[in-house]
């Protein structure tokens, strides 16, 4: 607020005829958080101390402006708001011009916005710890050196070995402590509105978790899913109306201005001596100058500190299309706190039928070669199939019900499935289902496939042979995604073979 | 009391009076017009009243931008002759203090440390290299050798060091007296580049875009009450030490470029966009003013996939999701775009504006038609597919590639997808398609697929090349 009433003094010093009221709108009234996810954090899980997504925030906001023209300074904003992005409605004669000031009050600016300002110089006496003060005028500021004049003459700064300070009547116009969004408005009249403002903040993310439950006969999965926001900014929005948007969205790497608040580091004169007697350590010493601050979004400054909330599971995100798409708004308003991670329901699909195949990739002019296939549990998006309902990205987690307790059996990831397509969860290698490829003798070109099933049950399995050239083989051969495909029951603890053979192309 | 006395006498001692260093608050700057390109370069003008002596003086000009690029410096006035120009940046600092002060007697008060009391004599300084060394008396000292504390205390603050870098012009004047004089140079460090909100009704195939020009300066100083116009389009500047210049890369949003005259202020090949009135530039801020709003101009979304040569795609691949509109008069927005970032906004179902993606622009004449890729659709999906590639046999170094594409749409609207196969260089023939394709280039067939809602459509062709 003093900086406010300073800026209004600077405004008013320099323009007289147009001098303008600084207003402050503290917080919002209301505000709407919807967050977007870092496509290109693959299938990594959002990293608290580093988010790279973003959120649209828009608050409803309460204010009371005088007639003419006035400076409306809103605070309580995201730290990582992108000015450029900020959309302001609710002023009947509009916005005359925004601003944001990245210039921060720290000892640096403080100095070297105070240069012909003038200062007290507070000298303590060590001995008798009487304080003396002294009018001086700061002549250099800035970059390491202060050169003061005082009623003696030309000084410089906390080079004499005495305990000496600058101390300032006032904080210089247009320092604030964070990066302040401003508008200027124009009014007939005395005007209380209520205005909108809207903004998207770097340092958000979401994430959708999957956790599914295979049944013993595996082929059922009864799948849950978490929606989990999280927040790497500062500013936290109590009663939000929440939302979390799912699809490809085009995003531009922006950036705005880095906030600027230099260190004090000052510098004196040369001080070699003769001697090796130290110089006389003063209290309180300046700190060492603190490293520049990270640029927006701020990482998390200690993990001991996130606040990690679990809702309970009754309440389930609501989704709804938006163009082309996917918005899952909280149907609560929650707070979502500064610095913290929160997960709601996103889904509960209890009985999804999955059939379980192990798959098997290889070239098909491999002379020799071996492996083990891949689990994937495959499924449609369809109703039939226990979904039918858009699937936003996100790493599964699959528990396979057991004697007593449920067994991790794999960690896969989806991509954002559409209704009507194909669900495909791969997990691990299996070591007990393997792969052989060898040439067959005889004839050019002829080679033995041979998988082996170490299970007591039956297993499905998939090989898909690549190639550009023509196979030929004993058993029936499918096409898939230009592949060709064998599938085969391998019989439990047992193997199965295909002889093809292989025609270079032309 | 005794604070007022000794304020007092921090106004009559004669080194202060004899400084010319201006309050921050009141800027030595005069009338000022700042022009602002696109490329990190800006045209400072700035009047300035100046009380000058006939014949030759030295004059200062503190408060220019401290990135000036002191070669690009004119000075105008009633016939004015220019002597010299100089761009100084020897800065106060207490090091440079005692250097300059070599040779010459300074104050030192000596603190008793036990008792407190001060002691005072004079001294003078002859050496400033690595320490101080000063004689005082007959002796010969050390600045504060023994550790102890030393107050030094210099009469004045000597000529050519200031406490920014300033600019001094040295100039001649046929007559003295108080005359106006015109300052003009280049800077780094200002820029602008517009940013546009869009907020599209799908349903009505309407937008209202509004523009904002965002201006940063990040020059170093703050320029007061600056009437500023904004230049759409990058001067060519010398200032680039690799003797690079890079043109700006075509902007491939621009469907057609458009060939109509927008009714902005031209200057040669320049749209110049003036903001409405005076405004203060603040150092380390960014300043945003509306120069466009238009409402209910016509839009589409349009869905558009662009496969590489010999993709195939494991997973169905989302397409992109463009906005098509124009710039022109007829059914457009009617103006010139100066280069930017579009963000797009869509209502959800409780008339809430959502973010739904953003694209950046060129400098888009008024007329054009652009496509802008906002993000990629989560129901509208296409996967294509190399089905079988096989050398003809008879016809020497030929090949016969086909091709699958399957589209899929989960969305209850049907929709057109515009499908193109890209890398058909050289002699590529399409010998046989399941629809037929128009090819746009040497380069792209291009299929227009109507996919039923829920549902799907496929193409297949086949590609006859050298490769």
């Amino acid at each position: 607020m003093r900086a406010l009433l300073a800026s209004f003094l600077l405004l008013g010093a320099s323009l007289p005829a147009r001098a303008q009221p600084a207003v402050t709108s503290a917080a919002p009234e209301r505000v709407a958080v919807t967050v977007y996810r870092d496509l290109n954090r693959a299938s990594a899980r959002p990293n608290l101390q580093w988010l790279n997504g973003y959120a649209l925030i828009s608050e409803t906001r309460r204010v009371e402006l005088p007639a003419g023209e006035s400076e409306l300074h809103f605070e309580g904003v995201a730290g990582g708001i992108l000015p450029q992005s900020a959309i302001v409605t609710g002023f009947p004669d509009g916005v005359v011009e925004r601003n944001q000031d990245a210039l921060l009050l720290s000892p640096g600016t403080l100095l070297d916005r105070s240069l012909g300002q003038r200062v007290s110089i507070r000298r303590t006496s060590k001995a008798s710890g009487q304080v003396r003060e002294e009018q001086a005028v700061i002549r250099s500021g800035n970059d390491g050196a202060v050169v003061l004049q005082t009623a003696a003459g030309i000084e410089a700064l906390r080079c004499s070995g005495l305990s000496e300070t600058p101390a300032y009547d006032r904080v210089p116009p247009g320092l604030s402590a964070k990066p302040t969004l401003s508008v200027r408005v124009r009014s007939a009249q005395p005007l209380s509105a209520t205005v909108t403002l809207s903004y998207l903040a770097n340092g958000f993310d979401w994430q959708a978790d999957y956790v599914a439950t295979l049944s013993p006969d595996e082929q059922r999965l009864k799948l849950t899913a978490w929606l989990t926001l999280a927040n790497g900014d500062e500013t936290g929005f109590a009663n939000a109306t929440t939302q979390a948007v799912a699809g490809k969205l085009n995003r531009r790497d922006a950036q705005p201005i880095r906030p600027e608040a230099r260190p004090l580091s000052l510098q004196c004169w040369p001080a070699d001596t003769t001697s090796d007697i130290p110089e006389e350590q003063l209290e309180p010493p300046y700190p060492p100058a603190p490293p520049p601050p990270p640029p927006p979004p701020a990482p998390m400054a200690e993990r001991g500190g996130e606040d990690i909330v679990v809702t309970g599971t009754r309440v389930m995100a609501e989704r709804e299309r938006l163009g082309d798409l996917q918005l899952y708004r909280i149907p609560i308003p929650v707070t979502v706190a500064a610095r913290s991670q929160k997960q709601v329901a996103l889904l509960e699909q209890p009985r999804v039928r999955v059939t379980p195949v192990y798959r098997v990739r290889l070239d098909a002019d491999a002379n020799r070669d071996s492996g083990a296939a891949q689990l994937v549990l495959t499924s449609r998006n369809r109703e039939r199939e226990g979904l039918g309902l858009p699937l936003p990205a996100g790493g599964v987690l699959v528990f396979r019900e057991g004697q007593d307790r449920p067994l991790l059996i794999g960690e896969g990831r989806i991509d954002d499935l559409a209704v009507g397509e194909d669900v495909e969860i791969r997990l691990a290698e299996a070591p007990g289902v393997g792969w052989r490829v060898e040439l067959d003798g005889g004839a050019k070109g002829r080679h033995a496939l041979t998988v082996t099933n170490d299970r007591a049950v039956p297993v499905r399995l998939e090989a898909e042979l690549r190639g550009d050239g023509r196979i030929t083989g004993g058993a029936r051969l499918g096409r898939r995604n230009g592949a060709s495909l064998w599938q085969v029951t391998v019989p439990a603890n047992g193997a199965a073979t295909l002889r093809y053979r292989y025609r270079e192309p032309g | 009391m005794r604070r007022s006395v000794t304020f007092a006498l921090a106004f009559c001692t004669a080194p202060l009076s004899a400084q010319t260093v201006p309050l921050p608050d009141a800027s030595a700057q005069g009338d000022v017009a700042v022009t602002i390109y696109n490329n990190d370069q800006a045209l400072v003008q700035d009047r300035r009243d100046l009380s000058l002596p006939s014949g030759r003086s030295r004059q200062e000009f503190p408060d220019v931008s401290a990135r000036i690029r002191p070669e690009t410096v004119t000075l105008t006035g009633n016939s004015l002759g220019i002597v010299e120009q100089n761009f100084d940046y020897d800065l106060l600092s207490p090091a440079a203090l005692m250097q300059k002060a070599v040779g010459e007697t300074i104050t030192l008060v000596r603190v008793n440390p036990a008792s407190g009391a001060e002691t005072r004599e004079r001294a003078r300084v002859l050496a400033a290299n690595g320490g101080v060394v000063l004689q005082i008396g007959d002796r010969i000292e050390v600045l504060r050798d023994d550790g102890l504390p030393v107050r030094v205390i210099f009469d004045h603050v000597p000529g050519g060091l200031r406490p920014r870098p300033t600019l001094s012009v040295t100039l001649e004047a046929p007559r003295g007296g108080r005359q106006p004089v015109t300052l003009t140079y280049l800077t780094p460090g200002l820029s602008w580049s517009a940013d546009y909100v869009a907020l599209f009704d799908e349903r009505a195939g309407r937008m209202d875009v509004q523009g904002w020009i965002t201006l940063a300066n990040e020059s170093g100083t703050t320029y007061r009450n600056a009437s500023t116009v904004l230049v759409a389009g990058a001067v060519r500047t010398t200032s680039d030490r690799s003797g690079y210049y890079s043109s700006p890369p075509p902007p491939p949003d621009i469907r057609r470029a458009g060939t109509e005259t927008a009714g902005r202020e031209r200057l040669g090949d320049f749209y110049l966009y003036p903001l409405p009135e005076r405004t203060t530039i603040a150092q380390k801020q960014q300043k945003q003013v509306s120069f466009l709003d238009v409402s209910g101009s016509p839009a589409v979304r349009v869905y558009e996939f662009r496969n590489g040569w010999l993709a195939t795609s494991e997973q169905p691949q989302s397409v992109n999701s463009v906005l098509r509109f124009s710039t022109g008069r007829q059914q457009g927005l009617g103006d010139a775009l100066p280069a930017g970032t579009v963000r797009v906004y869509q209502r959800d179902s409780r008339g809430s504006p959502q973010f739904v993606g953003e694209s950046e622009i060129g400098h888009t004449p008024m007329g054009s038609d652009l496509g802008l890729a906002i993000g990629q659709a989560f129901d509208v999906k296409v996967q294509p597919t190399v089905e079988q590639r096989t050398r003809v046999e008879s016809n020497g170094s030929r090949w016969r590639t086909a091709m699958r594409y399957r589209l899929t749409n989960a969305s209850p609207q049907a929709v057109t997808i515009d499908l193109v196969q890209s890398g058909l260089w050289g002699d590529t023939r399409i010998t046989a398609e399941s629809q037929k394709s128009e090819r746009r280039s040497a380069d792209q067939a291009v299929w227009r697929v109507a996919v039923p809602a829920n549902g799907e459509a496929s193409v297949t062709a086949t590609f006859d090349t050298r490769f």
